[in-house]
């Protein structure tokens, strides 16, 4: 197992390598991909390993985005000090939300996670500390390298987060929530103290994102920093690369932007087009994503796709 | 806490629904080492108390007592953690897991928190299915198995989480007489373990040659509790499970 890990390495350092080519457009597609990657991974913690699918993530973003700046523009805090405000305020509403919202089941839980963004959005545009509806303006960095070296860091702390969950006591028990949350509190896990875990955590990351996104473009504004359409985005990418996986979601991410930066090259409506059409295609083809294509199809050839098909027979 | 206490002890348990009684007045006990055996026409409430004892649901009025302790007010996890087992009617497999992992998760939970450690669990879960004769399926999908073998899954679960009393809820049901017999055979080396057992059963023939003890339920009432043999002759036990003679 360990020598697996050393594979990863040479991705790594080619990843990191990056912004010495000195390409500008590539280093900010590079920023934005590894920080969707980041919040795909941490949607994964909840939604891909217990399967609580959250629409409401986004508010750890904004919640990062808002802690970073209020620390920066409002209070001349240095930047660590606004990612770790941001992450705290994650904590604490995510620890404060969870135990309320973690106890609904299915669509019920993923619709009251609708609500969350827009209700933490309209609470900071009367702020004034967060400079209401106008928003904050942080201290101008030009900085694309540190900023993109940031972002990979911390996906790739996400994702030695979520490698440690897929082999811990702790990621067994999500997992076991997810496939019968009934019998694994009969078996003895306490399905709460986890769930509630796997959201703070997940939190944590999300927010993290949202400062280092929110330095790196030096304004936010509320509809800016709590944005649904980052939800859905979460979502998607995780559940096209492989939700409750290691790499899926992070694959997923890089897969999708870079389809969506090629496609919005050419005419825009006709990319949201095929964007589209691409989700469609990998739901029906593709439920445990794109990660599992490779062991898949080895396996068992065209009939993969088929036996896809058929698992749909819910 | 205290050694003179029996292992389980329900006081008064009463269980409604919406106005309907499920469950009256049950009281019983069970002592260490012992397996009991519940039985009752259907509707009677047999599964209902598995849900109380187990903390699916919460009594309307009565007291459950474990090793001398209340626990009707504890969550299901918060019961497994003290040593109570159960297994399901409908059997309750997670299915996306291979067998073996099912039955690691019993290990790495169940009793006083179950193991820490991912790889001593899964020594231990090869184990339990070794003793429930599982072990050549330990790799498939757990919703890949045939109904005897869910249920071989569902034994081998609950007896990694090392309880100290084990609820088991139709086992039996569905098993030819060949599979009755195993399952039979194998309630009785999980006795021979220490475990205690209250096997709820629909069916009466398998449950006679096994049971210590019998209790019978009719209506959610408590009919009949002692020896099989005597119990099964009781006019009130033969009425409830064939109806009233007609003269």
């Amino acid at each position: 197992m360990k020598w697996r890990w050393l594979a990863l390495a040479p991705v790594l350092a080619v990843l990191a390598g990056v912004p010495w080519l000195g390409d500008a457009v590539l280093i900010q597609f590079g920023i934005n991909a590894l920080l969707i990657a980041t919040l795909a991974q941490s949607w994964n913690i909840l939604g891909g390993f217990t399967g609580y699918v959250s629409f409401g993530n986004s508010a750890f973003y904004g919640l990062g985005a808002y802690g970073t700046a209020i620390a920066m523009a409002q209070w001349h805090q240095p930047f660590w000090l606004g990612l770790a405000l941001g992450a705290v305020l994650a904590v604490v509403v995510a620890a404060v939300l969870g135990g309320p919202i973690l106890r609904l089941r299915g669509p019920y839980f993923a619709i009251v996670t609708l609500g969350i963004s827009a209700a933490l959005s309209a609470l900071f545009a009367n702020l004034d500390i967060a400079g209401k509806n106008i928003g904050l303006i942080l201290p101008l960095t030009r900085d694309d390298a540190m900023f993109y070296e940031l972002s990979l860091g911390l996906l790739a702390a996400a994702t030695v987060a979520v490698a440690w969950i897929a082999r811990s006591r702790f990621g067994i028990a999500l997992i076991a929530i997810r496939e019968n949350e009934d019998a694994a509190a009969a078996v003895g896990v306490d399905a709460t103290r986890y769930k509630l875990a796997a959201l703070i955590l997940a939190a944590v990351f999300t927010a993290l994102a949202g400062g280092i996104h929110a330095y790196w473009i030096t304004f936010i504004d509320p509809a800016g920093s709590f944005d649904t359409t980052l939800d859905v985005r979460m979502v998607i990418m995780t559940m096209f690369g492989g939700p409750g996986t290691v790499f899926g979601p992070v694959i997923g991410a890089f897969v999708l932007s870079a389809i969506y930066e090629v496609l919005a090259n050419g005419i825009s409506t006709a990319a949201a087009l095929f964007f589209g059409l691409v989700i469609l295609l990998a739901v029906i083809f593709l439920p445990k994503g794109l990660i599992d294509l490779g062991g898949g199809f080895r396996a068992l050839g065209w009939r993969y796709f088929l036996a896809n098909i058929e698992r749909h027979r819910l | 806490m205290s050694e003179t206490a029996p292992l389980f002890e329900a006081r008064g348990l009463t269980k409604r629904f919406q106005g309907l009684v499920a469950l009256s007045e049950v009281s019983f006990r069970l002592e260490r080492g012992a397996i009991m055996g519940l039985i009752g026409p259907n509707g009677a409430g047999k599964s209902t108390l598995v849900s109380l004892i187990g903390g699916a649901l919460a009594p309307d009025a009565g007291e459950i007592r474990f090793e001398g302790a209340r626990i009707d007010h504890l969550p299901p996890f918060r019961r497994a953690h003290l040593g109570i087992g159960r297994t399901y009617q409908l059997t309750k497999p997670f299915p996306g897991l291979s067998v073996l992992d099912n039955v690691t998760l019993g290990a790495l939970f169940g009793a006083g928190g179950g193991e820490r450690d991912r790889a001593k669990a899964r020594e231990q879960a090869r184990e339990w299915l070794d003793f429930v004769g599982l072990a050549p399926q330990a790799a498939q999908h757990a919703d890949h198995l045939g109904g005897p073998d869910r249920k071989r899954l569902e034994f081998a679960k609950v007896l990694a989480m090392r309880p100290k009393l084990l609820l088991l809820d139709e086992v039996m049901a569905g098993l030819t007489p060949a599979e009755t017999d195993s399952a039979v055979a194998l309630i009785r080396r999980i006795r021979d373990r220490g475990m205690t057992v209250l096997v709820i059963e629909h069916v009466v023939s398998a449950i006679r040659r096994l049971s210590d003890r019998l209790l019978v339920l009719n209506h959610g009432q408590l009919i009949a509790e002692g020896e099989p043999a005597a119990v099964l002759r009781d006019p009130r036990v033969v009425e409830a499970y064939l109806g009233r003679r007609r003269a």
